[in-house]
């Protein structure tokens, strides 16, 4: 049978009798109704002054404007080392299949970037330099992407596994850059804000809830009974209470309990309290994830006299955390959206410059457009983490690779 | 565990394994191995066959401690079975063992299999462990597999794999947990045979099947086992064609 033409399976899955039909037609005339109205509303009358005036808030809060340039190096730094690991990983060959330097989706996202670096600052009415330095920093990131595409197979080896640690430290040095200190005038959290305050949180918590989050797994399924009911106590506990008032918990009761000025400052309580909340549902993703390795696998480790870490760390999360995955990266996509929480503490994360931002007299009744604007954000950066988790779950699946063999094979 | 047995096993070179009165209970009160007592010389084939239930893979398993027991001692290569991790995991590093369900590890190409635990456990430099993984995959036949993953293997590939796996690690002894069981008819013989070749090098092999002609051909000595209980220990020949016991003539007959 002939490959139906794409009208012909339109038709047929849309059109096939008078009630399809009938409900096609008012699907799409709504759905277009809508799309125009937004389109209207967006283009003509949202009055976008309300962004424009505010991206700096948006951006960073009320970072002090002498030491900005901190965060534009960072913001460089990112952009780097962001397009140097985007054109290695492209350009070093895979167990699976040969190295491809330049496939359709990564030729559409470049030419986004480029649309949007454009487009972005001028729409934000940005000044000139600004808008400039938006100009810079993404020419500098498809540089990157390009070159290393290009010089990437003659990195040797040992260079290779050492790379992706440049990460880490990358990620220390942003921390200083932000916090000053190494000779750097401290900026204190309390004056951090907006995206970089919600990224910071979110971050961090991601980052440390992990590790903690397979330890406590690992707890749960322990054989000694201290441990077992340490962890099980420990999960149970913060799974059954709502995030919100661990918050406030944290925010008042960790003042009275430590003596004076030993508590954190309160920025880094909440992320505290973010990852400790975030670690109970890891632990519970990842515990699933041991569930699905079989018992010989840890048998044959042990039988072959790897002692129970090392069994651990080559034989069974590996294979654990592979399945784990996407309920963990489920579980971080949580985390970033449950920060908007923090602008119910009194933090300045981007819900709660918002609000503040909604509260100035001047912009009185501009809350469509700003709230937009901020699911707008938000979807991006989740959509991140998902991107990232896909390109991840297929790369550790071998699963994949023989399918991708096997059908080499067959053609 | 320093009973009189354990260190006569200890000064003789030539017992490799030599279990006393090994008594094992299940958490659930089942009585699995009903005072079990059992030598293997060096170079020896034990081939342990018996119905199922009857503790056969429980018994092997606790020579290298993957199951635990209760009352009796186990000496392997000289060293008394005790529950110190420390001394559990040296023995496991002289004892290799071959599983059912192969137990390759997926995440890892058929050459990574090979080398982890000689690199990890051994400290043994990379290349030089990779070059002796190579070796063991030519002689059971599969180095043109190395770089695969396990996955992409048949039944009878990965078991062979999972022998040189256990050989990389250069045991002085061999468990075979039913290896063939789960095969399918046609990748029997591929197995067996390099079973067969192993004994042939004189390794020194405990295997728990049902194979009687890999029995007839290769053991040293056939044991069987029922009901947790060593029923009869004799010569290949003797065994099948002689048996002295009523549950081994019943066993024979079964399987026959």
């Amino acid at each position: 049978m002939p490959m139906p033409s794409s009208l012909q399976r339109l038709r047929r899955e849309l059109f096939a009798t008078p009630l399809d039909s009938l409900i096609s037609v008012l699907l799409m005339g709504g759905l277009t109704a809508a799309a125009a109205g937004l389109l209207h509303w967006a283009l003509a009358q949202a009055q976008w002054l309300v962004i424009q005036a505010n991206s700096t808030l948006f951006a960073i809060g009320r970072y002090p404007l002498d030491q900005q340039w901190r965060l534009w190096l960072l913001t460089t730094l990112l952009a780097a080392a962001t397009g140097i690991t985007w054109g290695l990983l492209r350009a070093w060959p895979r167990p699976d299949r040969p190295a491809r330097l330049w496939p359709r989706n990564d030729v559409l996202a470049s030419g986004l970037l480029a649309l949007l670096a454009l487009l972005l600052p001028a729409a934000l009415a940005l000044t000139p330099p600004l808008q400039l330095r938006w100009w810079g920093i993404t020419a500098l990131m498809l540089l990157a992407r390009w070159g290393a595409g290009c010089w990437g197979p003659r990195v040797p080896g040992p260079i290779r596994r050492l790379l992706p640690l440049a990460w880490p430290v990358l990620y220390l040095l942003g921390m200083v850059l932000i916090n000053g200190g190494l000779g750097l005038m401290p900026v204190p959290p309390s004056q951090w804000g907006g995206l970089l305050l919600t990224l910071i949180e979110s971050s961090f918590a991601i980052l440390l809830c992990f590790p903690l989050g397979i330890l406590l797994a690992l707890g749960r399924r322990s054989d000694l009974p201290l441990l077992r009911w340490g962890s099980v106590l420990y999960i149970e506990f913060i799974r059954g209470a709502p995030l919100i008032t661990l918050l406030f918990l944290g925010q008042n009761i960790l003042g009275f309990l430590l003596p004076g000025g030993v508590a954190p400052e309160r920025v880094w309580r909440a992320a505290w309290v973010l990852t400790v909340f975030a670690a109970a549902y890891v632990a519970e993703a990842v515990r699933s994830g041991l569930a699905a390795v079989p018992r010989g696998q840890l048998e044959a480790a042990r039988s072959l006299g790897l002692p129970v870490h090392q069994a651990l760390i080559h034989v069974v999360l590996p294979q654990a955390l592979r399945v784990a995955l996407p309920a963990t990266v489920g579980q971080f996509i949580t985390l970033l959206q449950d920060t908007t929480l923090l602008s119910l503490i009194g933090l300045l994360d981007l819900l709660g410059t918002a609000r503040t931002v909604m509260a100035n007299p001047a912009f009185l009744g501009k809350n469509a457009e700003v709230y937009l604007v901020l699911a707008v954000l938000f979807w991006c950066c989740c959509a991140a983490l998902g991107l990232g988790s896909r390109a991840l779950e297929l790369r550790l699946n071998p699963n994949a690779n023989v399918r991708s063999t096997l059908a080499n094979a067959k053609a | 565990m320093t009973s009189p047995l354990s260190s006569a096993a200890a000064a003789s070179p030539t017992v490799m394994v030599e279990a006393c009165g090994v008594e094992k209970w299940y958490p659930n009160g089942f009585h699995a191995l009903r005072g079990v007592d059992l030598c293997v010389h060096q170079g020896e084939v034990v081939v342990i066959m018996g119905p199922s239930g009857s503790g056969k893979s429980t018994f092997i398993r606790t020579f290298n401690a993957l199951e635990d027991f209760q009352q009796g001692s186990i000496v392997v290569d000289g060293m008394p079975l005790s529950n110190d991790v420390r001394n559990i995991d040296a023995i496991r590093r002289e004892v290799g063992m071959v599983f059912q369900q192969f137990n390759l590890f997926p995440h890892l190409t058929v050459l990574e299999n090979l080398t982890l635990a000689p690199v990890l456990v051994r400290k043994r430099p990379k290349a030089e462990v990779e070059r002796q993984a190579l070796q063991l995959l030519e002689r059971v036949g599969i180095h043109e597999q190395a770089q695969k993953y396990p996955g992409q293997l048949s039944g009878g590939q990965q078991q062979r794999v999972a022998i040189a796996r256990s050989l990389c690690m250069e045991p002085r002894i061999m468990l075979f947990d039913e290896p063939t069981s789960a095969l399918d008819p046609e990748m029997v013989q591929e197995v067996l045979e390099v079973m067969q070749e192993l004994a042939r090098e004189g390794m020194t092999m405990v295997v728990v099947t049902h194979e009687v002609r890999f029995a007839r051909q290769v053991a040293s000595r056939v044991v069987l086992m029922a009901d947790g209980q060593v029923v009869e220990v004799a010569p290949p020949e003797q065994f099948f064609t002689n048996p002295q016991h009523e549950r081994s003539k019943q066993f024979l007959r079964q399987i026959g």
